[in-house]
């Protein structure tokens, strides 16, 4: 979209949305108000280097884990410096690699025969990627996308027999992770895994003859889930209030109207109801087109906008689009889930507030004072900037506060573990229990594997019967934490840290070997080696308690002259085990 | 345990935290006792994504179902339209003869031919309809609905918020649900020798199980959960520990005594450490179980029905006598392919919840075993073509020995749109607010009248708090 038309679609917006709200006077402040949001940058201006803790803090909400030399290569450093040269990598996109897996754009190969396990490809592209791949932080971006814009090939046997379609779908996260989220907002509208997924893909416009109207799906939870939420927000993320209670921010009409936009979506096939087969398979994962026979025409009102009669379908997307995300919740909405994936579950709004700000203007200035971002409205370069680089993030002081941090994801927590002990190779034949996430011996987390549109976990969960429930704070991840899933979590790093086969299919055989060389060199003194693994994986968090178990564990193990090095390498394997099990690991501070 | 999370306990069991919104159930206790003798257990069934009520309970005179075909026109086409096959044709379908038919007149109303071990349950008694069941705050008319949002429950319509309202009786974010605190009432009366297996999830950590007390606690559905951490040889292969190593190795991953200035390792430690010290507990139970005569069907619901069954039957090993259980189930909210999807998933959960009828007959627990189902919303009547949209009330079955079963409770709105009931496209108006739904199975329960009112915050404001179906 130009430029122009997204000023004008803006300033169009901004006059709707003080009339959606019924003006400014009657609504209460927000309790921020008084609070100043503060410059969108660290206070002080940037010290050229980092200590090793604060850069293996950065790298811990930044990356899929680091490992001790990326830790000391940024300790010579800035994180402005790091940030560009992650904006600079060059994007590991899975389609390309699915596709050379797998070049007939379908699951078999040249011969017709069925490749063995190709519906997981686009899973075990991620996975490697996320273990091996330079372009970490534009990696991590797209998971955090991935688990806003949400499209799953759980219960969904037509994305899940699909790896080009998913590997399609995550590609316009990862190619866009530092681009603007007007731009993904149009890809992922038109792309067939979202419309497979949330049914608007050959949905027609309403027939008065025999009652049907347009599905609502799309309509819904594009709004709900995508761009602003069910709520009216300040920009600091609170709910905006008149009279002490929330306003929603649309009604069933407005879903109707929008509803009346996503019509006449098919694949760019000769008619409206012909599939790809086979010898046009790339049409499966290709944009879809708007049948203009299939296109409502009827006028589309929502949100205090409205589409006349008898405007074209790609036209009425590109407004309907403009529309959403130019409404003032996108920002904060936004922002505060994208803190969430990153930093910590229940960001101060005055920090939601200054990431808000740079997602809206479109700029970020670095501690190094280089300008990142285009200045335009919903760049994610900027946004991921100010996210990472605010002074909650970057403060070790903040990062004490009882409330500060959140649970580390589950698959961040394994491919921590691949990457700080530089596993030989992520490839993923033969690693079931990686590819799926629900089970006695499974992470309870894999892309595109959520349980529905909702996520694998809610921006909002509150865990029932915990302190941190108490004390009214989202943990988002705990909704995953249960007696079910916690064994599923400890089997797994058990068996690939002690390198056993899993019995799902995993684990001991080629891949995913560890080297543990530099911690069975520091086994000797158990004492040495746990403070290591503190320093290097856990952040310096491990508690006295458990450095106190582990020391007698380890010591349990004695080194016999004749099976020194297997003893050692015991020792190695236990202490990491403690290390990636310790609560104090599992929250990222 | 930690000394922090009995502190917590006992702090809720004080009232010194309040249960906001659902009222502070605890405290009063000792005048009007929920009654806890012998066992009795209630066993949520959650049909995820809105089960369309339309779908399920069909009209069947001839007039009100041609105006429901007429109304419904492309999806009926879907379904096969005037062939023989057509499972929504009216030859095909299970008419209902309820003992209270002449509630309705000269309407009637039919299942599909899937659910027909549900319809037999209901012609045996054991099965009672609830009919247009949803979230209110109060009674609301249409004209009330247009104009005055303050009386209707917030984020209507939303899946999340939805459930989270059905169990909680507030939109996402509610700490509190009526299943758990229904629990919390059995806890203070000391019903429970061990509260760990007082709410049993077998889907997720739901809202719907958490009171002040009871807490969910999760198990799957292929069994309970596997641990192999303790065992000797998947540590360290090549050295091995010693017991006392062992026993230090399981402190650490229980998390024992760990005390951190961040809330969120605290809580993290507390769940570790009280899920696998149940898990152990339940391992043990369970591991000499009696073994079910009755035959489960092999499917998602199936399997989370007959774990539930297992764990009623070892019951006693567990020290429990007032369970609340969760089972779900996802992939009903058709808005596209509803033909083909839901006759599937009506025949899986007619089949299990019967299986599971049997076995708690067969278990000798027919009576003391209600189970009712739930779901996000109802849908539209009219269609988008070949599913159905988001609606509002719904209509729900109870399943029991001890139901008053075969009548059809609440009402039947007509299938049509344009009258009082609907607020569009026949989105219903629910007659029957969940909290009465709710009050009439915690009656049976065991609680008192003032426990239910303290659970159901809204129960004063409908006429009939005991709709008499169980």
């Amino acid at each position: 979209m130009s430029n122009w038309k997204r000023f004008i679609a803006l300033g169009v917006l901004v006059f709707a949305g003080a009339c959606t709200a019924g003006g400014q006077d009657d609504v209460d402040p927000p309790s921020s108000l008084q609070e100043d949001p503060g410059s969108p940058q660290l206070p002080s201006p940037e010290t050229e280097s980092l200590s090793f803790n604060e850069s293996a803090a950065l790298l811990t909400q930044a990356t899929f884990g680091p490992s001790i030399e990326e830790i000391e290569d940024l300790e010579n450093a800035s994180a402005s410096s790091w940030l560009e040269a992650q904006f600079d990598q060059p994007a590991t996109l899975h389609f390309p690699r699915v596709l050379q897996k797998l070049p007939t754009g379908t699951r078999k190969d040249a011969s017709g025969n069925n490749v063995r396990n190709a519906k997981h490809f686009a899973v075990d592209s991620f996975v490697e990627a996320a273990v091996m791949s330079d372009d970490q932080l534009r990696q991590r971006m797209a998971f955090a996308l991935s688990q806003i814009l949400v499209t799953s090939s759980m219960g969904n046997t037509n994305i899940d027999s699909n790896p080009h379609l998913q590997a399609s779908y995550y590609d316009i996260l990862v190619r866009n992770a530092f681009g603007n989220y007007r731009d993904i907002l149009e890809e992922v509208t038109y792309s067939p895994a979202m419309a497979t997924y949330l049914t608007y893909l050959r949905n027609r416009k309403g027939d008065p003859n025999s009652g049907r109207v347009p599905d609502e799906n799309y309509a819904r939870e594009v709004k709900q889930l995508f761009t602003i939420g069910l709520l009216e927000l300040n920009m600091d993320g609170t709910p905006r209030l008149r009279n002490g209670n929330p306003i929603e921010t649309y009604t069933n009409e407005d879903i109707t109207g929008l509803a009346r936009v996503f019509t006449g979506f098919s694949y760019d096939t000769s008619n409206f109801w012909e599939s790809p087969g086979d010898n046009n398979a790339s049409l499966r994962y290709a944009p879809l087109k708007i049948f203009p026979e299939m296109h409502s025409n009827l006028e589309k009102s929502f949100l205090g906008v409205t589409i006349p009669a008898g405007v074209s379908g790609p036209e009425s997307v590109e407004r309907a689009l403009d529309t959403l995300f130019n409404h003032p919740n996108v920002a904060p909405f936004i922002s505060k889930q994208l803190i969430q994936r990153f930093v910590t579950s229940n960001p101060s709004p005055a920090y939601v507030e200054r990431v808000a700000r740079t997602f809206e203007s479109g700029r970020f200035t670095l501690g190094n004072g280089v300008a990142v971002g285009t200045g335009a409205r919903g760049d994610l370069k900027a946004t991921i900037s100010a996210i990472l680089l605010d002074a909650e993030a970057r403060t070790p002081e903040l990062r004490e506060s009882s409330s500060f941090g959140k649970v580390r994801e589950p698959l961040i927590r394994f491919t921590h573990w691949a990457r700080a002990f530089k596993v030989n190779s992520a490839d993923m034949s033969d690693q079931l229990t990686l590819r799926d996430a629900q089970g006695a011996t499974k992470l309870s987390q894999q892309i595109l594997r959520s349980p529905s549109v909702f996520n694998f976990y809610r921006p909002g969960y509150v865990a029932p019967g915990t302190s941190s429930g108490e004390a009214g704070l989202a943990a988002p991840e705990l909704q995953i934490v249960s007696a079910a899933s916690i064994p599923g979590y400890i089997n797994v790093m058990n068996s690939y840290i002690f390198n056993f086969a899993v019995p799902d299919g995993g684990g001991a055989n080629t891949n995913f070997q560890p080297n543990y060389n530099y911690e069975a060199a520091l086994a000797e003194d158990p004492e040495a080696l746990i403070d290591h693994l503190d320093r290097v994986i856990a952040g310096n968090r491990l508690l006295a308690s458990t450095k106190q178990r582990m020391t007698s564990v380890l010591q349990d193990i004695t080194i016999n002259d004749a099976t020194r090095r297997e003893d050692l390498e015991a020792r190695a394997q236990t202490a990491v085990f403690m290390t990636f099990t310790a609560p104090e690991y599992i929250i990222q501070r | 345990m930690t000394s922090r999370r009995k502190f917590l306990k006992n702090a809720g069991a004080l009232g010194l935290f309040s249960a906001a919104g659902m009222g502070s159930t605890l405290g009063n206790f000792s005048a009007l006792a929920a009654q806890s003798s012998g066992y009795k257990a209630l066993v949520c069934v959650f049909f995820q994504g809105g089960l369309d009520n339309h779908d399920t309970i069909l009209p069947y005179d001839t007039s009100s179902y041609n105006r429901y075909t007429d109304l419904r026109a492309p999806l009926f086409e879907e379904y096969g339209g005037d062939s023989a096959s057509n499972s929504r044709g009216r030859d095909n379908l299970l008419p209902l003869s309820p003992g209270n038919a002449a509630a309705f007149g000269s309407r009637q109303f039919a299942l599909p031919q899937d659910m027909a071990p549900l319809r037999t349950l209901f012609q045996n008694g054991n099965a009672a309809i609830v009919g247009n069941v949803g979230p209110l705050q109060q009674p609301v008319t249409r004209t009330q609905y247009e104009n005055n949002k303050n009386l209707l429950p917030s984020k209507l319509f939303s899946h999340n918020d939805q459930q989270s309202t059905w169990l909680s009786l507030k939109p996402e974010g509610a700490r509190f649900g009526w299943g758990g605190v229904f629990a919390d009432a059995h806890l203070a009366n000391n019903a429970n020798s061990n509260e760990t297996f007082t709410a049993i999830s077998l889907a997720g950590n739901s809202v719907f199980l958490s009171g002040e007390a009871a807490r969910p606690y999760q198990i799957n559905a292929d069994g309970v959960s596997e641990i192999r951490v303790f065992d000797r040889n998947r540590l360290a292969p090549t050295v091995g520990l010693s017991n006392d190593a062992l026993d230090i190795m399981r402190d650490h991953l229980m998390s024992a005594g760990t005390q951190s200035g961040n809330l969120f390792v605290n809580d993290m430690a507390d769940i570790r450490g009280a899920s696998l010290e149940a898990n152990d507990l339940f391992n043990d139970a369970f591991s000499s179980a009696p073994g079910l005569t009755t035959t489960f069907p092999n499917t998602n619901l199936g399997k989370q029905l007959k774990s539930v069954a297992q764990t009623i039957s070892i019951s006693g090993s567990l020290g429990v006598r007032r369970q609340v259980f969760f089972v779900a189930m996802p992939g009903f909210d058709t808005h596209s392919s509803q033909s083909s999807k839901i006759p599937t998933m009506q025949r899986d959960i007619a089949d299990a919840i019967a299986a599971f009828y049997d076995a708690t007959e067969q278990l000798g627990q027919a009576l003391n075993v209600t189970l009712f189902t739930a779901s996000d919303f109802g849908r539209t009547l009219t269609v988008n073509g070949g599913g159905t949209d988001h609606g509002w009330g719904g209509h729900h079955f109870v399943v029991g020995g001890a139901v008053n079963g075969g009548d059809i409770y609440g009402d039947m709105p007509l299938y049509d749109i344009g009258h009082d009931q609907e607020v569009g496209r026949g989105r219903l108006i629910p007659s029957v607010s969940v909290e009465q739904y709710a009050a009439t199975l915690g009656a049976w329960f065991g609680l008192s009248n003032s426990e239910l009112r303290a659970a159901l915050p809204n129960l004063p404001n409908f006429s009939t708090s005991n709709l008499g179906f169980v």
